[in-house]
């Protein structure tokens, strides 16, 4: 038997190929980028040559890198907080009613599924000047704000709006993670809070928030992950030319620099970043919500 | 019987109504861009909420034709199920040597697996995109399918090699004396057992391949190869300027999700939380 699962040429045979893939495909090329990350392409004689540290001291004194930098932290924080007020608001309010939790289930996951292309571009119609919102603000005699197109403030409008769409789009899955977490809570829990004389509000304070933390960690690092690699919904509702990359996040100044501008080696520095920070993020949301696993 | 029925609190009756705006607020922009999509451009303009009069069907037809959606359905659809089998049969197979068969690497091969969960694609597209023009895969269906196997496979190894050890050995044992190879026991005995993560993993894989635009816009610049948020993101802009087409193409997007999603929403929801708590 042990003898079966020691065969050597079906081990290789299995493992071999995604392990293959995953070094030309994935591991070389991180490795690359990195060293990218220290040259300068140079398009003429398509060489790279090396320069050291200069991407990187460049990238702290680029104006654009600053406010990407600031746009991709400020979608960082809204959305691990936004993400987990409203989905455990939902998630909660849902696992207390009986009928039709399915239905609304189904209904806020929807987006979840569907293109953040299309989706970013339909949202870029809602909040445009000619149709949508502002049509609807007019009939009941309010004229709206600029949604896409105002730029005072330290976090400008549009940036808000986005992150509103990201919400919009995204919340059902940390509701639904929370949700799985909370249907396995065992009910006795409950049943004995309530005989103790406990109110749900109570329960839900007491019994459900420290019971779901570890899915609370979980869902946290999958929203600040998504929130940094943000590009899709950025690069269809914002239109790149007018307004002087103000809308930047990091995603989209790399793909700006390296595939408008050829700058890969600039480009791979500002990668470097988006991986450091990635790390970071995920360090940070362990550190804090690391717990002991409760027996459920 | 109406006696034992309790009666809905008033909180209950907050709760309902706190999700039917909920509904609205997720439905509404759905249903607006369908009945928009459905208009002419003057209509839309003039009246941008109303019902349409009369149905422009050829703002479909111009979509699909013009805005060659009807291509980039087909690549995509090429495109995901090509990735979604391999992925399948690739990461099934090194789930299975990670999961089941005893070797030393083993759990050092799942480490630099997970790794790969925790790098965003953006980070390997420049050195990705210089190596495959240099051997000639850029600009073609393949240069796609393979950074997109690669990126689907660390999510699948994990969530399969989780179904794969929860099988017991008294199986394999069983199989093993009545003479069955590794390879049969793999195919006829661990994957059978494991249709639920194969569900599953299949979902996500080929959700994440549908939706995928930034990959795909940089590696893909002929027209007749883009998939479908390439072609999307291509023919919907701010320079256009005849929405009710730009609707169409949204609707055409987006209708092929909404239908099959109407169709299995609990199983895919279901399924898609579950790779999501796994992974």
């Amino acid at each position: 038997m042990n003898k079966i699962f020691r065969n050597k040429t079906a081990i290789i045979l299995f493992a071999g190929p995604a392990l293959i893939l995953f070094t030309v495909v994935l591991f070389i090329p991180i490795c690359t980028s990195i060293y990218y990350s220290f040259c300068e392409y140079s398009t003429a004689t398509r060489s790279y040559s090396f320069i050291g540290l200069k991407n990187f001291t460049d990238l702290a004194k680029d104006p654009v890198m600053h406010t990407a930098l600031k746009n991709s932290l400020f979608f960082l924080v809204f959305s691990c907080v936004s993400q987990l007020i409203m989905g455990l608001v939902l998630a909660g309010l849902l696992t207390n009613i009986n009928k039709g939790r399915n239905v609304f289930k189904n209904i806020i996951y929807l987006p979840c599924v569907l293109s953040s292309a299309a989706l970013g571009l339909l949202w870029m119609f809602i909040f445009s000047e000619k149709l949508g919102i502002n049509n609807l603000l007019k009939a009941i005699g309010i004229k709206g704000p600029l949604w896409m197109s105002d730029i005072k403030g330290f976090i400008i409008l549009p940036m808000w709006v986005i992150a509103f769409v990201a919400l919009w789009q995204y919340v059902g899955q940390s509701m639904m993670l929370y949700m799985a977490q909370i249907s396995g809570i065992d009910k006795s829990l409950y049943e004995a809070s309530y005989i103790d004389g406990c109110s749900k509000l109570q329960a839900f304070r007491y019994i459900t928030l420290p019971l779901i933390k570890p899915m609370v960690g979980t869902a946290m690092s999958l929203n600040a992950i998504g929130s940094l690699k943000f590009f899709d919904l950025i690069f269809n509702m914002t239109d790149e030319n007018a307004l002087n990359h103000e809308l930047d996040v990091l995603a989209t100044h790399l793909y700006r620099q390296a595939f408008k501008f050829t700058k890969y080696g600039y480009a791979s520095a500002i990668g470097v970043v988006l991986i450091i920070l990635c790390l970071i993020a995920t360090l940070v949301i362990n550190k804090l919500f690391k717990v002991d696993e409760y027996e459920r | 019987m109406n006696e034992n029925k309790k009666k809905t609190s008033p909180v209950t009756v907050l709760i309902y109504v706190f999700f039917c705006l909920m509904s609205v607020l997720y439905l509404a922009p759905i249903i607006w861009v369908m009945l928009s999509s459905l208009k002419t451009r003057k209509e839309l303009i003039k009246a941008p909420f109303a019902f349409p009069t009369d149905f422009q069907w050829e703002n479909y037809t111009f979509a699909w034709t013009k805005g060659k959606l009807g291509v980039a359905m087909g690549n995509s659809f090429i495109v995901c199920v090509v990735t979604l089998l391999l992925t399948m049969l690739i990461g099934s197979m090194a789930a299975f040597a990670i999961g089941k068969m005893k070797w030393k690497l083993a759990n050092a091969s799942m480490t630099y697996i997970l790794i790969g969960m925790m790098i965003p694609v953006h980070c390997v597209l420049i050195p990705l995109f210089v190596r495959f023009a240099k051997v000639g895969l850029s600009n073609s269906l393949i240069g796609i399918i393979i950074p997109y196997l690669t990126f689907s496979l660390p999510v699948t190894i994990f969530i399969m090699a989780g179904f794969f050890r929860s099988i017991p050995n008294e199986l394999f044992e069983s199989a093993c004396i009545d003479g069955c190879s590794i390879y049969k026991m793999f195919f006829s005995i661990a994957l059978p057992l494991s249709r639920t993560g194969l569900f599953v993993t299949g979902l996500m894989t080929f959700v994440n391949n549908w939706n995928e635009l930034l990959l795909a816009m940089v590696f893909i610049s002929d027209d007749m190869k883009k998939t479908l948020p390439v072609s999307l993101s291509k023919f919907v802009g701010p320079y256009q300027t005849n929405y009710a087409q730009m609707f169409a193409a949204i609707v055409i997007a987006i209708i092929p999700t909404i239908i099959v999603y109407s169709a299995f929403s609990n199983q895919i929801v279901d399924g898609l939380t579950q790779g999501a708590v796994k992974g």
